[in-house]
C-alpha cells in the first residue's frame, strides 16, 4: 500500500523534471469568455495561462503554458512563439497582453519631483497617461545601460526600450533615476 | 478607498433601475479592449445586474445567471471575470493602479450571488489624491489639498515647540547684525577724522578701543548663538529621534516591510543629524546674513548711491548664475549620491556574500565587477569635482570684478574730492561683506532643499496614521480556546493568503500545522501573533474576539518560537528575561533548563553572562533556538506558538526538547508548525493547510485512514 505512495512520489518526480514542448501539433482554441483553450497529448485544458519565464530579456520566448485553476501545472514549454503559425502567435498574444500590462514610454512630456515622489507625464503605445513614482525607493530598475523599467507607486509598469533614443531634453530630465 | 465613483454625464442615462434596485458599486476601467488606456469605461454593479459600460455600448449581465467572480492579479495590472455555467468570462482588464479595488468589487459581487445584500467596504487608503493627483504619503487625507502639508507647514509644526529657543537665537542674530555693521562706520571715522586731520594720539587710541571692544563683542556673541543654537539642534533632532523611534514601534509591519531597512535607519540617524546640523550651521545665520546684507546695501547707497548701484548690480548677475546652476548642483549631486550607493551596496553583497564567492572560485569577477562601478563613480565624482572648481573660479571673478569697480570709480572720487579716504574705506568695507555673504546665501537653496527634503522623510512615517486601540479592551485571563470563524487574509487585498479558515481549538490542545511551503503556516501564526488582522471574519479567543482583548494582556500570555530565533545584542540572561522583565534568577534557570540549554550555558566561560548577539559570542542555530524556546516559556504561556522551533536542531537535542516541551505544552493551547512530522507526534490534531484553506483537520489516525495529503507526506517520510 505504501509502496505505492512511493510510486507516487517517483512519478511526481519524473513529472517535476521532465519538460514538455508544445509544438503547431497542440490546438489552441479560444474560448468564448475570452480564453484560450488546449489540447495537448490527448488531453483537453479548459483553460490555459501562459507565463513568460524571461520577460525581460526573452519575452517572445521560453514561454510556460499552465494549467488554470488550484493545481497550476505546467503542461508545457512554447520554445520561440515566432516560430509558430501566425495564428497561435496572435492568439497567444492575445492573452499575454491580457496578463502583462507593461505600456513602452515613446515620449516624456514632463517630470517633476515634489515632495520626494515624482510625477511623470509620458506618451506610451498604449496611449498618454500620467503616474508617479516614489523617488526613495528602487522605482526604477536599469535591464541594461539602455533599458529600464520604471515601477510606479500602484506597481504598473512602464518601459522605455531605449534611453538613448530620446531627446536630449527627455534625458536629462531622466537624469535623475539613472 | 473609492469603491463608488460617480459617473460622468456622458454615461450617467445609461443605467435603469428597476424597483428596488440601487447602485452597489462603480469603479473605472482604464484599459480598453484593445488593451489600451482609457478614461470612461466603468464597471457598474446593481442589485440585480453587472454592467459593462464602454465608450459607446454597454453589456450587462444578470447576477443570478453567475456562479462566482474573481479578480485575477497578472504582471501590471488584472483581470475582473466571472463564471457563467463554469465559463470563466473577462468582464475588465485593468491597471494596477485598481487592483485592490477590483478584489473588493470580486468580493461583492460573490456576496450579491451568495443572495445577500451586504455592502463591502474598503478601509484603504487612496494612494493618489483623487482632487491634484499627488501621492498620498499613507494618511487618510492628502496633506496638500487639506493644507496641512505644505513645507512650511510642516517646518511650523516642528518649530513651534521651541519657540522661546528660536526667539533667543533671533535676538543674539540681530545682535551679531549690528555689531558688525558698526564696525566700518568707526574706522571711517577713525580714517577721516583722526588719521588725517592730525588727530592726537589719545583720540587714536580711544577708536582702537572702540574697534576693539566691538571686535571681542562679535567674537562673545557668535560664542552664545553658537552654543544656544548648537543647542537647540541637539535638542530638536533627540525629540525627533525619539518620536521616530517610537512611531516606528507602532507602525503596523506592513509598513515596516514595505521600505528598505536601511532608509528606515537613514531617517533615524541621517535626516534627523542633518537638522540639527542645518540649525547649528545654517539657521544660526540667516537672519544675521539676511539682517547684514539689506542694512550693508542701505549703508553703500547712503555713501556713493551710483557707486553703490554698480556695485549691487554684480549681485543679481551672481545670483542669477546660481539659480540657474541651482538646478544642475542638485542634479548631480544626486546621481553622485546614487552611484555611491551602487558602490557600497554591491561592496556590501560581495563582503556579506564572501563565502559563496570564494567556493564558486569567483574573485576575480566580483574584482572585475566591482572596477567596473567604482570607475563608473570616480568619473561621475570627477566631472562634479570639476564643475564645482570652475563654479568657486567664476564666482571669484565676479567678485573681484566687483572689487575692481570699487577702487577704480571710488579711487577717482576720492581724488576728485567728493569722497573722502574713510568713506571709501568703509565702502570697500561693505563691498566685502556683501560678497561675502552672497557666496554663503548661494549656499542655501541646496541646504534648503536638503532641509526640505529631510523634513519630508521625517513627516512622511510621523504623519503615518496608526490605529489606536480602542479604549474598550479588555485584560482577561485567557483559558486558550482559539475559534476560527470564516477568518481571511492577505498581505495584499487583492491576493489572499488564507481564505475562510474554519476551526475550533479547545484549549490545551496541541495542534501540528503541516503543508508545503508558502501555502499560508506561518501567516495563520502570524495572524495568532497578532502581528496582523484579519480582513474578514474573526479569530475568537475564549468566546471574545481577538480584537476586544488588550494587545498587552493577550502577549503576556503568549509564548513564540520562530524559526528563525533572533538574538538582540546583550547577555544571555537579558535575552532570556526580554519576554518577562521581573523574572529571578531562579524562573530564569528552570526555563533554561527545561529548554535544555542550562547545560551549554554552563559551559560557556562566562555563563549566563555570555555576551551574544551581533558582535557577541557566536553561538550555533541549535543553541539560540534553546535559548528562544528558554524565553518562550518564561512567562508560563497560555498558547505557545512554534515555528519549526527544533528544526535546527540535532536529532538528540530534539528528542530532549520534546520530552521537555511535552511536560510544558499540557495545558496550554500550542500550534506548532513542523515540516518533520515525528516532531508532531504528540499534536492532538493536525491541520493541513493547502491552497489557502484547511484541507484536512483531524487525529493522526483519522488523517491516515482518509488517504488525503496527509497520508501522503507521512508515508513519504517514514519510508
Amino acid at each position: 500500500m505504501s509502496e505505492n505512495v512511493l510510486n507516487i512520489y517517483e512519478k511526481k518526480a519524473e513529472e517535476m523534471t521532465s519538460t514538455n514542448i508544445i509544438t503547431g501539433k497542440d490546438k489552441f482554441t479560444k474560448t468564448s469568455g475570452g480564453f484560450l483553450s488546449l489540447d495537448c497529448n490527448g488531453k483537453h485544458y479548459r483553460r490555459v495561462r501562459i507565463v513568460r519565464l524571461f520577460p525581460f530579456s526573452d519575452a517572445q520566448r521560453y514561454l510556460s503554458v499552465r494549467d488554470h485553476g488550484d493545481s497550476d501545472k505546467e503542461i508545457g514549454i512554447i520554445e520561440d512563439l515566432n516560430s509558430m503559425s501566425e495564428e497561435i502567435q496572435s492568439l497567444i498574444n492575445e492573452q499575454l497582453n491580457l496578463s502583462y500590462f507593461t505600456p513602452v514610454i515613446s515620449k516624456i512630456y514632463e517630470i517633476k519631483d515634489e515632495y520626494g515622489y515624482a510625477y511623470f507625464r509620458v506618451m506610451t503605445d498604449k496611449g498618454e497617461c500620467r503616474f508617479a513614482i516614489n523617488m526613495g525607493s528602487n522605482a526604477v530598475t536599469k535591464l541594461s545601460d539602455t533599458r529600464l523599467i520604471i515601477k510606479d507607486v500602484d506597481e504598473n509598469r512602464f518601459e522605455i526600450k531605449d534611453v538613448d533614443k530620446l531627446s536630449k531634453k527627455e534625458r536629462r530630465m531622466l537624469d535623475l533615476f539613472l | 478607498m473609492n469603491l463608488l465613483y460617480k459617473l460622468p454625464s456622458s454615461q450617467e442615462g445609461k443605467i435603469h433601475l428597476s424597483d428596488g434596485e440601487k447602485i452597489y458599486y462603480n469603479v473605472p476601467i482604464d484599459i480598453d479592449e484593445k488593451g489600451n488606456w482609457t478614461e470612461d469605461s466603468f464597471l457598474v454593479v446593481t442589485t440585480f445586474k453587472v454592467h459593462v459600460l464602454r465608450e459607446d455600448k454597454i453589456t450587462s449581465y444578470d447576477i443570478k445567471d453567475l456562479d462566482s467572480a474573481s479578480s485575477e492579479p497578472g504582471v501590471g495590472g488584472g483581470l475582473l471575470t466571472v463564471s457563467i455555467n463554469g465559463e470563466d468570462q473577462i468582464l475588465a482588464h485593468y491597471s494596477s493602479k485598481h487592483l485592490s479595488r477590483f478584489a473588493y468589487i470580486a468580493r461583492g459581487i460573490n456576496i450579491l450571488i451568495s443572495g445577500r445584500f451586504e455592502e463591502v467596504e474598503s478601509s484603504e487608503y487612496e494612494r493618489i489624491c483623487p482632487k491634484c493627483g499627488r501621492v498620498i504619503p499613507g494618511t487618510g487625507i492628502c496633506p496638500k489639498c487639506s493644507g496641512n502639508g505644505g513645507f512650511y507647514h510642516i517646518l511650523k509644526g516642528f518649530i513651534k515647540p521651541y519657540r522661546k529657543d528660536f526667539f533667543a537665537v533671533f535676538i543674539l542674530m540681530v545682535a551679531v547684525a549690528v555689531v558688525t555693521l558698526l564696525n566700518p562706520e568707526v574706522q571711517k571715522r577713525l580714517i577721516n577724522d583722526v588719521l588725517q586731520k592730525d588727530g592726537k594720539v589719545s583720540i587714536a587710541m580711544a577708536f582702537v578701543g572702540v574697534m576693539f571692544f566691538l571686535s571681542v563683542s562679535i567674537v562673545l556673541i557668535n560664542i552664545a548663538k553658537s552654543i544656544a543654537t548648537a543647542k537647540l539642534g541637539s535638542k530638536i533632532s533627540a525629540d525627533l529621534r525619539k518620536q521616530l523611534f517610537e512611531k516606528y514601534q507602532k507602525l503596523p509591519l506592513s509598513f515596516i516591510n514595505d521600505r528598505r531597512p536601511g532608509e528606515l535607519l537613514n531617517r533615524i540617524t541621517e535626516d534627523t543629524r542633518f537638522i540639527s546640523e542645518f540649525i547649528a550651521d545654517i539657521f544660526c545665520n540667516l537672519f544675521a546674513v539676511f539682517f547684514i546684507f539689506i542694512w550693508d546695501m542701505i549703508f553703500m547707497l547712503i555713501l556713493d548711491w551710483k557707486l553703490a548701484l554698480l556695485t549691487i548690480s554684480v549681485v543679481p548677475i551672481a545670483g542669477f548664475l546660481m539659480l540657474s546652476l541651482r538646478k544642475t548642483i542638485s542634479r548631480i549631486f544626486h546621481v553622485q549620491n546614487r552611484k555611491n550607493d551602487d558602490v557600497a551596496s554591491d561592496l556590501q553583497d560581495v563582503i556579506s556574500g564572501m563565502r559563496i564567492v570564494k567556493s564558486y572560485g569567483k574573485e576575480y569577477d566580483e574584482a572585475e565587477r566591482f572596477k567596473v562601478l567604482s570607475g563608473e563613480f570616480a568619473k561621475v565624482q570627477m566631472r562634479n569635482e570639476r564643475f564645482w572648481g570652475l563654479f568657486d573660479f567664476v564666482m571669484s571673478f565676479f567678485m573681484g570684478m566687483g572689487l575692481v569697480i570699487v577702487v577704480f570709480f571710488g579711487g577717482r572720487a576720492v581724488l576728485g574730492n567728493t569722497m573722502s579716504a574713510g568713506e571709501l574705506y568703509q565702502f570697500i568695507s561693505y563691498t566685502l561683506l556683501l560678497f561675502q555673504y552672497v557666496g554663503w546665501l548661494g549656499r542655501l537653496p541646496r541646504e534648503v532643499s536638503r532641509l526640505k527634503s529631510s523634513l519630508e522623510r521625517i513627516y512622511d512615517v510621523l504623519a503615518q496614521k496608526v490605529e489606536e486601540e480602542s479604549p474598550d479592551v479588555i485584560d482577561m485571563k485567557i483559558k486558550g480556546e482559539i475559534t476560527f470563524d470564516h477568518a481571511t487574509f492577505g498581505y495584499k487585498s487583492y491576493q489572499p493568503v488564507l481564505e475562510n479558515i474554519n476551526a475550533v481549538i479547545r484549549p490545551g490542545e496541541m495542534i501540528g500545522i503541516v503543508g508545503a511551503s508558502g501555502t499560508g503556516k506561518s501567516t495563520l501564526i502570524n495572524l495568532l501573533m497578532r502581528l496582523y488582522e484579519t480582513d474578514d471574519g474573526s479569530i475568537l479567543v475564549d468566546g471574545h474576539d481577538m480584537k476586544d482583548i488588550s494587545k498587552k494582556s493577550y502577549h503576556s500570555q503568549l509564548g513564540v518560537v520562530l524559526q528563525e530565533t533572533f538574538l538582540f545584542s546583550g547577555t544571555i540572561i537579558d535575552n532570556i528575561r526580554f519576554s518577562k522583565r521581573d523574572a529571578t534568577i531562579a524562573e530564569i534557570i528552570k526555563a533554561a533548563k527545561l529548554a535544555n540549554a542550562h547545560e551549554f550555558i554552563s559551559k560557556l566561560p562566562d555563563g549566563y553572562n555570555t555576551y551574544v548577539g551581533e558582535k557577541g559570542y557566536t553561538l550555533s542555530g541549535g543553541e539560540r533556538q534553546r535559548i528562544a524556546i528558554a524565553r518562550a516559556i518564561l512567562t508560563d504561556p497560555k498558547i505557545l506558538i512554534l515555528d519549526e522551533a527544533t528544526a535546527s536542531l540535532d536529532t538528540e537535542s530534539e528528542f530532549m526538547i520534546q520530552k521537555a516541551l511535552d511536560r510544558l505544552t499540557s495545558g496550554k493551547t500550542t500550534f506548532a508548525i513542523a515540516h518533520r512530522l515525528s516532531t508532531l507526534k504528540n499534536a492532538d490534531r493536525l491541520m493541513v493547510i493547502d491552497g489557502h484553506r484547511i484541507a484536512e483537520i483531524g487525529t493522526h489516525s483519522e488523517l491516515l485512514e482518509k488517504k488525503g495529503i496527509y497520508y501522503g507526506l507521512y508515508t513519504a517520510q517514514m519510508k
